[in-house]
């Protein structure tokens, strides 16, 4: 068996669909004369990813996330190009290799919604030919860090889309699978599941080595979960590296905050020199410089001006990705 | 062993989930059928009207009746539903998840499939008693029975196959419910579901001969009758047209499989 996860060179997948013009008159015309727009949703993708690493594939909707995680669960089948999961091809769905592997999807469920959670992992136990210690003591570990031990008895259509997901987590990862697919899996959550997610990933990764891809609109996810980043815009690779590296793709500039008791004059040069960017009646500023300077900067302001309140960004990624997305001509420099 | 262990979890989920909606599953599953029958026994008791003894195709008003309340039953016993959302499942990407679990999708289909028939079972037996006490059917003796359940059991499973390869279909077309109604008018009335065969002119009747139509409603029906003595020609004949549907079941899963696009993930 080789150290290597996922290998993928020259993956693509193109897409047909029929084109119809809006309105009674279009439909009519497409009766009887059709014209196809076809559609490649992902191209020349390459990448290796090695057994254990923890993946973030990132990039706008339609880029091609969901598309590239369907060909490597085997869900759909590429175009063209060379694609080894765990050394097999997924679209051959050996029962092998579908007992290795997990796909979470935030956007839809997978477990059975007119029966309780229970009866579904019963029949996965039975799927992946699970030993029953070994299920029970799983189902006890995962319910009981998820918090969930009291809803596995509850109709899965009458939980919250919280509970659900912790369930549609637990329902993936019974089989201990050695690669798994998560496509975003905290979407439409609130802020405190979404960390509970991350944390139980985060935990379930350091106690089982196993490869994690992941895709997220949500950059705290990626931050949090990911060493790993690879970036796809419009089907094509745009970057693959450490998320550090990432956070730097436009520079090595620090975003910086401050609060002021009273308005400022917001044409002080020390403000001009930097990006400034003022709100709530001068009180506010956003600025940017450079990670060299933010240590002197942040001394020399402090002790010049009425400062009530300042912090350095918590996500440069999510900054990195808005520019991106506003002006994907950036990504030119790579 | 463990085959078999998947086979009976999915079969217990699916009569879970078929019985979850109550009223939802007595009006699938019977509904049409009892609509059906009690306009066909309105027509026909019209039809004998004034003389129950009149023979119409060799059957007075009680018979005509009886035939009637046989293929209500067999109906019950060979038509299963259980492929209705087959299409729209292919066509919404809802099979993506039995994609990857190591079951197959046929397979969790067919188990499906036999958790419908055992409901279907249930109400069939229902239906022949309060039929029976109703005096609109005739018994069969045991021999029949035994001989016009085989028939049943195996029509079911040409139903099935036939309704999962037009199913299949929706990988190639974004619609094919109405594909599915015309094979289903088209089968209710050459199989005799409508009109016993034999008041069909010769010609029709004689070319249906080596086709499956007969065999999916009129053959079950006169076997409960007792008026079909045993006999393997119904057998051989369907045979090699399941053989035929699973073969290009097989066929368009594979060809079908490369045009998924597992749409709404």
């Amino acid at each position: 068996m080789s150290d290597i996860s996922v290998f993928a060179k020259g993956l693509g997948k193109n897409f047909r669909s029929f084109k119809k013009s809006p309105g009674l008159s279009g439909s009519i015309k497409s009766l009887f004369s059709r014209s196809y727009q076809d559609f490649c949703a992902v191209s020349d993708f390459e990448v290796e990813i090695k057994r254990g690493e923890l993946i973030g594939l990132l990039g706008p909707n339609g880029a091609g996330k969901t598309t590239l995680m369907k060909m490597f669960t085997g869900i759909i089948v590429p175009s063209h190009g060379e694609l080894k999961v765990l050394d097999r091809r997924p679209w051959d769905r050996e029962k092998s290799f579908r007992k290795k592997i997990a796909l979470v999807m935030g956007q839809k469920s997978q477990l059975w919604w007119d029966i309780p959670a229970l009866d579904s992992f019963l029949l996965l136990q039975k799927y992946y030919e699970i030993p029953n210690s070994d299920f029970v003591e799983r189902l006890d570990f995962m319910s009981n860090i998820l918090q969930v031990k009291d809803k596995l008895e509850i109709h899965v259509r009458k939980l919250s889309l919280g509970e659900r997901m912790k369930l549609e987590l637990m329902a993936c990862l019974l089989h201990d699978p050695d690669i798994i697919f998560l496509d975003e899996p905290t979407i439409g959550l609130d802020l405190i599941a979404q960390e509970n997610i991350r944390k139980f990933l985060l935990d379930y990764h350091a106690r089982h080595k196993c490869t994690m891809m992941i895709t997220s609109h949500y950059m705290a996810d990626v931050q949090a979960l990911c060493e790993r980043l690879i970036l796809i815009f419009n089907g094509k690779k745009c970057f693959d590296g450490a998320v550090s590296q990432f956070e730097k793709f436009l520079g090595n500039d620090k975003e910086l905050s401050f609060t002021f008791a009273s308005p400022q004059d917001p044409t002080h040069k020390l403000w001009n020199e930097h990006d400034a960017r003022w709100k709530n009646n001068y009180t506010q500023v956003d600025l940017r410089l450079p990670e060299a300077q933010l240590r002197d900067f942040t001394i020399h302001a402090l002790s010049t001006f009425p400062i009530t309140e300042f912090s350095t960004e918590k996500m440069p990624i999510e900054r990195v990705m808005k520019e991106l997305m506003h002006n994907p001509k950036l990504l030119t420099r790579v | 062993m463990n085959t078999l262990k998947k086979w009976i979890e999915t079969i217990r989920i699916s009569l879970n989930q078929q019985t979850t909606y109550r009223l939802n599953f007595f009006l699938q599953v019977i509904g049409p059928g009892l609509v059906f029958f009690f306009v066909k026994y309105s027509l026909w008791n019209t039809i004998y009207s004034g003389n129950s003894e009149t023979l119409i195709a060799g059957m007075n008003r009680a018979q005509m009746i009886n035939y009637h309340s046989w293929v209500f039953v067999v109906a019950l016993l060979t038509q299963g539903h259980a492929s209705f959302n087959l299409s729209e499942d292919i066509r919404m990407g809802r099979i993506s998840t039995y994609l990857i679990y190591p079951f197959d999708f046929w397979e969790f289909h067919t188990a499906g499939f036999l958790a419908f028939q055992i409901l279907q079972i249930f109400i069939a037996i229902i239906s022949c008693a309060v039929l029976y006490f109703s005096g609109l059917l005739i018994l069969p003796t045991l021999s029949q029975l035994g001989f016009a359940l085989a028939l049943c059991f195996m029509v079911s499973f040409f139903w099935y196959f036939l309704q999962y390869l037009t199913g299949l279909l929706a990988f190639w077309l974004d619609e094919t419910w109405i594909m599915r109604v015309m094979l289903q008018i088209v089968t209710t009335f050459l199989s005799g579901a409508i009109l016993p065969l034999s008041i069909f002119p010769y010609w029709l009747s004689h070319s249906l001969k080596n086709s499956p139509f007969p065999i999916m409603v009129y053959y079950p029906v006169r076997a409960f009758m007792g008026e079909l003595p045993f006999s393997t020609a119904p057998f051989l004949t369907l045979l090699p047209w399941m053989i035929l549907l699973f073969f290009l079941n097989v066929l368009v899963w594979k060809k079908g499989l490369r045009l998924y696009t597992a749409a709404g993930m």
